[in-house]
């Protein structure tokens, strides 16, 4: 019995299901078209070999509804644009552009520029929407083309020409912004930028007073070709290659802290020790930070999900290459379930299906900073069902000290002692071991679920 | 080809001839040229079928 992707039904000539674990594409007649002709490319082949374009073979199908049915292999986490950084959707920006160039280049076009095409494998963007090519037909421009621009270019010139964070925006509207509003947001100096006055602009201007027409009939007859979708491509990439955002946050720099130094090696033996307990394949690392932990995880071969809230020390180490599954989120109000009927990009905790959950850090973030009561904290850890190993900081720790500065007790929850802490583990919790760690203000837990 | 489930904008598509470079910038003009003598069409071919419906005064 397949079960439908949620987020995979726009396109009537391709979408998504799963067998069980296996992920099946099935197909119309056009898009069983458009897989031959993609298929017969060199281009395919190479994209493949070079993990630009998820592989995918063609295979028996015995429902007579569809025309063809593709397998994929399975994408460990799929996350969305509104949690990768700066850096991220800007690799997926030139992804986009590059396999456009290339396909073009060999008679086919993608029909579509949306970043919900392209997921992140092992640290590197990866096209997995093989429905969205079919064969270029003389004439026709690329109509992805403002799609492109609202859900790549623009969001990368919040961050790098505004030093405003994009992840908001297409989270509460993943169309992203509209050439007019984007046009407002730059302001009257940056609209003078050559750049800015065509995509942005001249494009607003153009939409404005061209709402409705029909102009691809008249495009074709006037000559239009693939040359012209090329060289707009070419100066694009161009132009997004050159899009810098220096990377700042609340939390780079973290690693330098006193007790972070001192206490590393430590909670890295622990962790270890429990990832030999419990050998699982997916691992959730909350608050992540600069990744020290999810790169443990990695190499007990885990799957490495890391959130954290901090776009500047994410997208620093995502730009050393790591291959970890990055989610850009703050804990506090994670990504929801949204989209069409509420179903079509799951929350993230239901995306993450962890086997075992790293809170090191970031309990009394969410007690002291957060507001949230201690037991609540507990809880949610214990709704991710499965083992956790987590760190207490006692309200005598320097950083609690400092979290606290302008608090009163009145100000905060009770139940914060580390003896209130236990009690609380043992109601949902079996604990497996725990170490104190440094100057005795922090405790390191390892728990598996009662 | 069917895009029918992309909204590609008409204002947009057109732009993309003039992002084009020169060559794109005379084809732009084309289509423009095109699309106003098609609206010009359109607007004499209304004005005859008025003229014929409009009753006269006797």
């Amino acid at each position: 019995m397949h079960r439908p992707d949620p987020g995979s039904f726009r396109d009537p000539a391709s979408h998504v299901v799963f067998d069980g674990e296996r992920v099946l594409r099935l197909l119309d007649d056009r898009g069983l078209r458009g897989w031959h002709a993609l298929s017969s490319t060199r281009f395919f082949e190479k994209a493949v070999a070079d993990g630009r374009l998820i592989d995918a073979k063609l295979v028996d199908n015995d429902d007579s509804s569809v025309a063809g049915a593709l397998e994929h292999p399975r994408v460990p986490f799929i996350s969305y644009p509104y949690e990768w950084t700066f850096t991220m959707l800007k690799d997926a920006a030139l992804l986009q552009l590059e396999l456009l160039a290339d396909a073009l280049g060999e008679g086919l076009t993608i029909k579509d520029a949306t970043p919900y095409n392209i997921q992140f494998i092992d640290g590197r963007p990866v096209f997995i929407d093989i429905g969205s090519f079919e064969a270029y037909s003389p004439g026709e421009p690329w109509i992805g083309y403002r799609q492109f621009t609202r859900q790549f270019l623009f969001p990368l010139m919040m961050r790098s020409d505004l030093g405003v964070p994009f992840q908001p925006w297409l989270r509460g509207n993943p169309e992203g912004p509209t050439a007019a509003e984007m046009r407002n947001l730059l302001g009257t100096g940056r609209r003078l930028r050559p750049s800015t006055m065509l995509h942005v602009s001249l494009q607003a201007r153009m939409e404005e007073r061209m709402s409705g027409a029909a102009v691809r009939d008249d495009l074709k007859s006037a000559g239009f070709n693939a040359e012209l979708i090329l060289a707009n491509v070419r100066k694009l990439h161009k132009l997004v290659e050159g899009m810098e955002w220096s990377g700042q946050g609340v939390w780079v720099g973290y690693q330098t802290c006193d007790h972070v130094g001192r206490d590393r090696e430590a909670k890295g033996d622990f962790l270890k020790t429990a990832l030999d307990r419990h050998r699982p394949g997916r691992v959730l690392d909350l608050g992540a930070n600069d990744g020290y932990f999810s790169e443990i995880s990695l190499r007990s071969g885990a799957v490495a999900i890391a959130v954290d809230g901090d776009e500047g020390v994410l997208d620093a180490w995502y730009r050393k290459g790591t291959r970890a599954a990055i989610a850009l989120s703050d804990l506090t109000n994670p990504s929801p379930a949204q989209g069409w009927a509420g179903t079509e990009r799951p929350s993230l905790t239901d995306r993450a299906r962890p086997d075992l959950v790293i809170a090191y850090g970031l309990i009394h973030h969410l007690i002291y900073t957060a507001s949230v009561p201690p037991a609540t904290v507990v809880d949610w850890l214990a709704s991710f069902r499965c083992p956790v190993v987590v760190e207490f900081v006692s309200p005598r720790d320097e950083m609690v000290g400092k979290l606290t500065a302008n608090k009163t007790e009145a100000e905060l929850h009770h139940g914060r002692e580390q003896d209130d802490f236990e009690r609380l583990l043992r109601d949902r919790f079996e604990i497996v071991a725990s170490t104190p760690l440094g100057e005795g203000t922090r405790t390191l837990y390892s728990l598996t679920n009662r | 080809m069917l895009f029918g489930y992309l909204d590609a904008g008409s204002g947009s598509l057109i732009l993309q001839a003039i992002l084009g470079g020169a060559a794109g910038i005379l084809v732009a003009f084309k289509a423009w040229k095109a699309r106003l003598m098609g609206k010009r069409a359109m607007a004499e071919t209304e004005t005859e079928v008025d003229e014929t419906t409009v009753p006269t005064e006797s």
